[in-house]
């Protein structure tokens, strides 16, 4: 089986790397585009968050909060998704080798799969029309527990780029140096 | 290079300035905090913008959906500005020359005149559109603008990166380094 590091190789010299690495400008354009749909997606995630807090939106039932923010979440997670594949493809060596990459993955999965299944909850709730559903206190704190992922998951994002500082010798980054910071 | 002016030098041998140089973990945690912030402004700006595109939230109060992202996108503005004056005291000097760091500034005072001459002017009639009727020409040429403001904003952000390479390695092929001094 390949190691980790072995694929991030294997990417490395894919047509796909090479061309993001020759267009100059690509990159950082590519991470803008990145970071801008992290903040459609952000703030999507918010607004259906603060509205389960009771903080905003009090004027509509949940489901219509969620039916509004549910196309920028889920545009938004693709292209989000699609950028950042790119910006592996840009340097996979040093997105996969690092703890911050890793984590960050683990919580997206975490936060995208909690979403698709309260989606699911809430097109349950727009069939029966008027009905609102009691927002119990699990569903409170599941916001804020959601609103803190989703807060770690853009600090790990730009952990990667600090990868040895953030996490020392936990860092994957710092083993394949040789184990010097 | 050109001598800057003396308060960017007092600014760069700052007790902040050092700290921010020094501690190990003062860069990734401020770096992330300012994208974080970044992503709050642009998504709760996108929010309003789409509004008065008429692209969601078509029947829903323009006030209300204004007045409710207003506190987050200022407090999240002035928590980019701090982060981001942090950030510029631990290179004051080099920010201080870079082109692109010149541009995102001026880009941001233009997001600023966008916005006062859509409150001040624009806005003062928003009761006549404020629901279930389109709002104005220059309602939706201002949230077009604000969308390609902040879109440049943060493209310029990625690009000081890029030029100064003190958050990530520049490869020698790349030249983003508009003339400056």
């Amino acid at each position: 089986m390949m190691s980790l590091l072995e694929i991030a190789k294997a990417m490395d010299v894919t047509s796909l790397s090479t061309s993001l690495k020759s267009i100059t400008w690509l990159v950082p354009l590519v991470q803008s585009v990145h970071i801008l749909m992290v903040g459609v997606v952000f703030v999507s995630i918010l607004m259906i968050s603060l509205r389960v807090l009771g903080r905003v939106r009090m004027d509509e039932p949940l489901s219509r909060t969620w039916r509004r923010f549910a196309p920028s979440l889920w545009g938004g997670v693709a292209v989000m998704v699609v950028s950042g594949v790119l910006l592996v493809f840009s340097e996979p060596v040093r997105e996969l080798m690092t703890l911050s990459f890793r984590l960050k993955m683990v919580l997206l999965v975490i936060c995208v799969v909690s979403a698709v299944v309260f989606g699911r909850r809430m097109r349950g709730a727009a069939s029966v029309t008027a009905v609102e559903l009691p927002l119990s206190a699990a569903m409170r704190a599941a916001a804020v527990v959601t609103l803190v992922l989703w807060i770690a998951i853009i600090f790990l994002g730009r952990a990667i780029a600090y990868d040895d500082s953030v996490w020392g010798s936990w860092s994957p980054a710092i083993l394949q140096r040789g184990g010097s910071l | 290079m050109n001598t800057p002016p003396s308060f960017i030098h007092a600014m760069e041998t700052s007790a902040i300035g050092e700290w921010m140089r020094s501690n190990l973990l003062a860069m990734p945690l401020v770096n992330a905090a300012h994208v974080l912030c970044i992503t709050l402004v642009f998504g709760t700006i996108l929010v309003v913008d789409m509004r008065l595109l008429g692209l969601f939230d078509r029947s829903r109060s323009v006030m209300k959906t204004s007045d409710e992202m207003l506190h987050l996108t200022w407090g999240a503005f002035i928590g980019a500005a701090v982060t981001g004056v942090m950030f510029f005291t631990a290179n004051a000097t080099t920010y201080w020359f870079n082109t692109a760091f010149r541009f995102k500034m001026l880009v941001i005072v233009l997001a600023g005149v966008n916005m006062a001459i859509f409150q001040f002017i624009t806005y003062r009639s928003v009761v006549n559109w404020d629901r279930n009727s389109p709002s104005p020409r220059a309602a939706k040429v201002a949230a077009a603008l604000s969308i390609l403001i902040w879109f440049s904003v943060v493209v310029l952000g990625r690009l000081i990166g890029f030029t100064k390479g003190y958050d990530v390695e520049v490869p020698a092929s790349i030249d983003f380094d508009f003339g400056t001094p």
